[in-house]
């Protein structure tokens, strides 16, 4: 953990020189912007923020963490990577040594009772879309699964729906797909023909039916990266892929794009696990993650969506279309069933294993 | 005490060692596939009665013992040519023997994704020099899976084999020659029964790692390329459920351990009739 302190310690400073040279100062910043968070005197506190690693959780330092430092004068240590045993293992363990955890949506539904109850007198939720609010939990950010192409091999006529996807006329070759129940039993079903507000209670049956007929003309990815790289090289003309991995393989100068049609969007929350030892520190720092600067500056990094609505006003131009918050690409997909997931996720993983046997 | 007794403090290390990092965990993992959620055989009965586990099961030890082969295929004629080769020859051969050892599984597996899928180095050649018309599929099946684990694991053959090859007499097979037998009758006969010991050695170890592979057959594999480690990763890191995962664990160390109990056994037969 020396090493952690050593690199959160030296972001800092970082951090720092950044705003400084950009004229801003943190301290004239929290002054009269409603910053309450930024107030508060935390210094000699400490607390520890574990995320997925990577590029994701280097822009969450840069985007939380560092401004609650300098704000605040506590310390934010970084740690990781997530794991959904190791969280559940220290929390019954009674000694978490996490404060703040990123966690999938249907991780927290699957486990509410792991995590410390949001103070919401501390964290000021009432900017949020409500959508994106849990007792126990902030979005911190929201992303979505896509119809993703590779224009060099479909050329100009596009994919526009799940259907296409699942054509394998239209689109001889491979196709790019998710290997997990979650979201598989979605696209099949809107490939099927089921619109989004009909879709659950999930038809099961009908789901692997449709995807039975695709069975032989797919390449089942479980790795985010390998997805990205079947679509950069070509291997696959359409598929389904992250929103943030697609802006990342295109911005990379990739002939991939997506469309926002029946897209699938699900939430990553910050969470307090129970028992955690600077929870009163934790507390503050949520109330730093729905800051719409803080979230803005998330956005603008690598393309997931604020949860903030004012902090659209502060993302770039060119990343804007790529979130899956604005109302236009929200109103043509929806918000994944987390708790349908969180009663079947079970029954459903095991019987996708099933037929992935068959 | 005697000579043998008094040189039994040198195993205390080793004892300790296995008794914390193996024999506590192991009983652990025991205990709550028996316990939970109440004391009895279920988990083993769920693992039993489901076709799912049944199937990953079979899928993991055909998986690992085509992989056990050809790497014995594969690493016999390496491990013969390091024995007869000239020193630095032998050094160079040992080098890119080893060179799958430094590298990162990941960084392997991605390399062989680059490499064997449709559009990689294998079919962009194979279809420009009008060999084939159509590039083929050699990754996402179980092609794919195999190539990548015997990569990794020839080592695991390649190393006992020829520790034990080094040793042999070549004068055996020149004498089973001389007195009439063809060269090959003299392989089998005579040079390949002295090399069984690093033969069975190399098996075996290749066996039990290629057991626990799950970032290879998940990356290159196809829809069907389910093994066991990835299944009792995904009860664990997915549903938290220990006695489910702990039992799949026991099983599995409990077949491997019948499996090696039946060879030992076949092995001593076959050694009673020569």
């Amino acid at each position: 953990m020396t090493e952690c302190k050593t690199g959160a310690a030296l972001s800092r400073r970082r951090f720092l020189t950044t705003s400084l040279a950009a004229g801003v100062s943190a301290a004239a910043l929290a002054a009269g912007t409603g910053r309450a968070w930024a107030a508060i005197d935390l210094s000699g506190r400490e607390m520890v923020f574990a995320s997925w690693g990577g590029s994701y959780q280097a822009a969450q330092e840069a985007a939380y963490c560092n401004p609650f430092m300098a704000s605040t004068g506590a310390l934010v240590i970084q740690d990781g990577p997530m794991s959904g045993s190791k969280l559940r293992t220290m929390v019954e363990s009674g000694e978490p040594i996490w404060d703040v955890v990123d966690v999938t949506d249907t991780f927290l539904f699957a486990n509410e009772e792991l995590f410390e109850d949001l103070d919401f007198s501390t964290v000021d939720a009432s900017a949020l879309d409500q959508a994106y609010v849990h007792d126990k939990g902030i979005g911190c950010i929201v992303w979505s699964y896509n119809i993703a192409f590779n224009t060099d091999v479909v050329g100009e006529n596009t994919p526009q729906s799940w259907a296409d996807v699942f054509d394998v006329e239209k689109f001889p070759g491979k196709r790019a797909l998710r290997d997990r129940a979650y979201p598989m039993m979605e696209i099949a079903l809107m490939a099927d023909g089921v619109a989004p507000e009909d879709l659950y209670p999930l038809d099961i049956d009908r789901a692997y039916r449709k995807l039975d007929s695709i069975k032989d003309h797919v390449i089942w990815y479980s790795s985010n990266s390998a997805a990205q790289q079947l679509f950069a090289d070509g291997e696959v003309g359409v598929g389904v892929l992250l929103n943030g991995r697609t802006f990342d393989v295109n911005k990379k100068g990739a002939p991939v794009n997506l469309t926002w049609n029946q897209n699938i969007r699900s939430i990553d929350y910050l969470v307090i696990p129970k028992g955690a030892p600077n929870a009163e520190v934790a507390q503050h720092f949520m109330n730093a993650t729905v800051d719409a600067d803080n979230q803005a500056l998330m956005a603008n990094t690598l393309a997931y969506a604020p949860v903030n609505p004012a902090a659209f006003d502060k993302v770039e131009d060119s990343v804007v279309p790529w979130l899956a918050t604005t109302p236009e690409n929200a109103e043509k997909g929806f918000l994944i069933d987390a708790a349908y997931w969180r009663d079947n996720l079970g029954p459903l993983t095991e019987r996708w294993n099933e037929w992935k046997l068959s | 005490m005697t000579a043998g007794n008094r040189t039994l403090w040198l195993l205390i290390p080793a004892v300790l060692l296995i008794g914390v990092c193996f024999l506590y965990p192991v009983s652990w993992l025991l205990q709550r596939s028996v316990s939970e959620p109440v004391w009895g055989l279920q988990n083993y009965a769920t693992i039993f009665s489901r076709s799912i586990y049944l199937g990953v099961l079979w899928n993991t030890i055909t998986i690992a013992g085509v992989t056990t082969v050809l790497c014995a295929l594969i690493g016999f004629p390496v491990a013969y040519s390091m024995v007869h080769a000239r020193p630095r020859i032998r050094k160079l051969l040992i080098f890119v023997v080893l060179i799958p050892f430094w590298t990162s599984i990941l960084v392997r597996s991605f390399a062989w994704l680059v490499i064997l899928q449709r559009g990689g180095i294998i079919n962009d050649i194979l279809t420009g020099i009008g060999l084939i018309a159509e590039p083929m599929d050699l990754v996402y099946n179980r092609f794919g899976v195999l190539l990548g684990m015997v990569q990794v694991l020839l080592p695991f053959m390649v190393f006992p084999l020829y520790a034990v090859m080094a040793r042999i007499d070549g004068s055996f097979f020149r004498a089973a020659t001389n007195l009439g037998a063809t060269p090959v009758r003299a392989f089998f006969r005579v040079y390949l029964p002295l090399c069984l010991p690093g033969l069975g050695t190399g098996a075996m170890l290749v066996f039990i790692v290629a057991l626990g592979y799950f970032i290879t057959p998940a990356l290159l594999g196809g829809r069907g390329d389910i093994m066991i480690a990835q299944l009792i990763f995904e009860r664990i890191d997915e549903f938290g459920d220990w006695p489910l995962a702990s039992a799949l664990a026991i099983v599995l160390l409990v077949g491997t351990g019948l499996l090696f109990a039946i060879i030992k056994g076949v092995s001593k037969l076959r050694r009673g009739r020569i």
